[in-house]
């Protein structure tokens, strides 16, 4: 059989590895888009005690600091003694964790771009901060997040492949199957998944694109 | 301080790092009435209205809104009564005309959505600006935008104004538009607090006109009777420059 042929039989195979890969990323971005902008809003209008500041602060440096590689490694095996996880669980925490690091800064960068003004003519009105944060700062913050949003979106459905290393059986692993059981041939099963990628992002990306034209208002967060 | 007075400013004091800003600021406001501010840059004018509302809170001295004492607690309750109008105007960057006057009152005084639309038209039509409501901010001119801003403020029904330098931001010839709607309130019987160097509105719109430096209050009194024989030899220098800049 030609690689061909194998690749039409096992195409479902990718697929399946696709949609894992498509449910990591779901998952790790919103666990990355709930806790950053949870840590962006305790960093900016949050306590300013050191016991609040400094822990995520901390969390941060470890987060962005350390190979992802390492961080996998840690949540699989660190944590496979603790409690019963699976691969697939370790990757979606290890990963979504470190994205929230990401999007945390990202959506702190677009809070501190809303002009104070808006704020200040909010509570001005009688707002309660909290609304005013609700109602007036996070619209025009998503609006300033969402560039540098797509821009993590896209690293992120790239990352996915890294959940490889701890046996998560995604579409870079499932590629390898077919590489292994037909000897050779990575050349043309790797593009077909580099392929894969690629429209996956491209797709995203059009997406978020879309999202960003349909928030646009006359004047406001052009980039 | 008389019975009648809807906001009272007593003894105010302010201190930013060494520099005490306000030194003990006090006057009273009968409904209907309307102040003027005026004084050099750095003066404290600013302060004083961010004091009143508690924008910055004051290190002492107190406000009382209707008798009742401004404080951290009910801050929220005053300042939806108290009008808020900025030099830069400060509209909602991402709401429509309409929905930036819709919004405080939907969501703070918590005014149906339709009953809130009603009374935007309603203060879009006072400051002539009905056919904007589409609008968004940064499609209208600076006077358009200081008009809207005020219509914001009235539709939450305060029962205080006050404006910061209102006229400052916007080019010369767009100034009159503004002056005009407040001209108009004044007539109306709104109380405000006016910080302005327009010195025509000063003398058609002020029951006084209070002159500030360095954090002082250095003379207060009826626009004629200060303009023409300010008894401050500084009152009378500003008063000179600024009728012949404005
Ligand atoms: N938040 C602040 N922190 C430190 N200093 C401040 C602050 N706000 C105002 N000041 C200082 O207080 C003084 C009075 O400022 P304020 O803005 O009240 O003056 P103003 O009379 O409104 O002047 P202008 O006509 O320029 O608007 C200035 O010296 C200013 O630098
Ligand atoms: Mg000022």
């Amino acid at each position: 059989m030609g690689i061909y042929e194998v690749l039409v039989r096992d195409f479902p195979f990718l697929l399946k590895g696709l949609g894992v890969a498509l449910i990591l990323l779901a998952a790790l971005l919103v666990i990355g888009f709930v806790l950053g902008l949870a840590m962006c809003l305790i960093q900016l209008y949050g306590p300013r005690t050191r016991l609040v500041q400094w822990p995520l602060i901390a969390y941060e440096r470890v987060f962005r600091g350390i190979p992802i590689i390492i961080m996998l490694f840690i949540f699989y095996y660190g944590l496979a003694g603790l409690l019963d996880i699976t691969s697939f669980a370790a990757a979606i925490l290890a990963l979504g964790f470190r994205s929230a690091a990401y999007q945390s800064q990202i959506f702190r960068s677009a809070f501190q771009s809303v002009p104070t003004g808006q704020m200040t003519a909010a509570r001005a009105m009688g707002m309660s901060k909290t609304r005013a944060i609700r109602y007036i700062l996070f619209p025009q913050a998503m609006r300033y997040a969402i560039g540098p949003w797509t821009n993590e979106f896209s690293s992120e459905i790239k990352e996915t492949s890294l959940a490889y290393v701890i046996g998560v059986v995604e579409l870079t692993r499932q590629a390898h199957y077919i590489i292994s059981s037909t000897q050779g041939n990575v050349l043309i099963v790797f593009a077909v998944v580099a392929l894969m990628y690629f429209i996956v992002n491209k797709s995203g990306n059009s997406l978020l694109y879309g999202l960003e034209r349909k928030l646009a208002v006359p004047g406001f967060g052009k980039r | 301080m008389t019975d009648t007075a809807i906001l009272q400013v007593e003894n105010i004091r302010k201190r930013f790092g060494d520099a005490e800003v306000l030194k003990g600021i006090s006057f009273s406001l009968n409904r209907g009435e309307t102040k003027v501010v005026v004084g050099p840059s750095g003066s404290g004018k600013s302060t004083l209205l961010r004091c009143i509302n508690r924008l910055t809170s004051p290190d002492s001295g107190k406000v009382l809104l209707a008798e009742e004492e401004v404080k951290e607690a009910n801050i929220d309750s005053i300042r939806s009564r108290m009008g808020f109008v900025f030099q830069d105007f400060n509209l909602f960057a991402h709401l429509t005309v309409l929905d930036n006057i819709r919004i405080c009152q939907t969501k703070v005084k918590g005014v149906a959505h339709d009953e809130a639309t009603q009374r935007a038209y309603h203060e879009l039509e006072r400051v002539g600006l009905s056919d904007r409501g589409g609008a968004y901010p940064a499609e209208l001119s600076g006077g358009q935008q200081q008009r809207v801003s005020i219509a914001r403020a009235l539709a939450m029904d305060p029962v205080v104004m006050l404006f910061d330098e209102p006229t400052s931001a916007l080019d010369p010839e767009l100034t009159g538009e503004v002056v005009k709607v407040m001209q108009q309130l004044a007539e109306e019987g709104m109380t405000m607090v006016v910080v302005t160097h327009e010195m025509s509105f000063a003398r058609q719109a002020a029951d006084e006109v209070i002159f500030m430096e360095g954090g002082h209050i250095v003379e207060q009194g009826a626009p004629d009777l200060l303009f023409s024989r300010a008894s401050n030899e500084r009152t009378r220098a500003f008063l000179n420059v600024i009728a012949e800049n404005g």
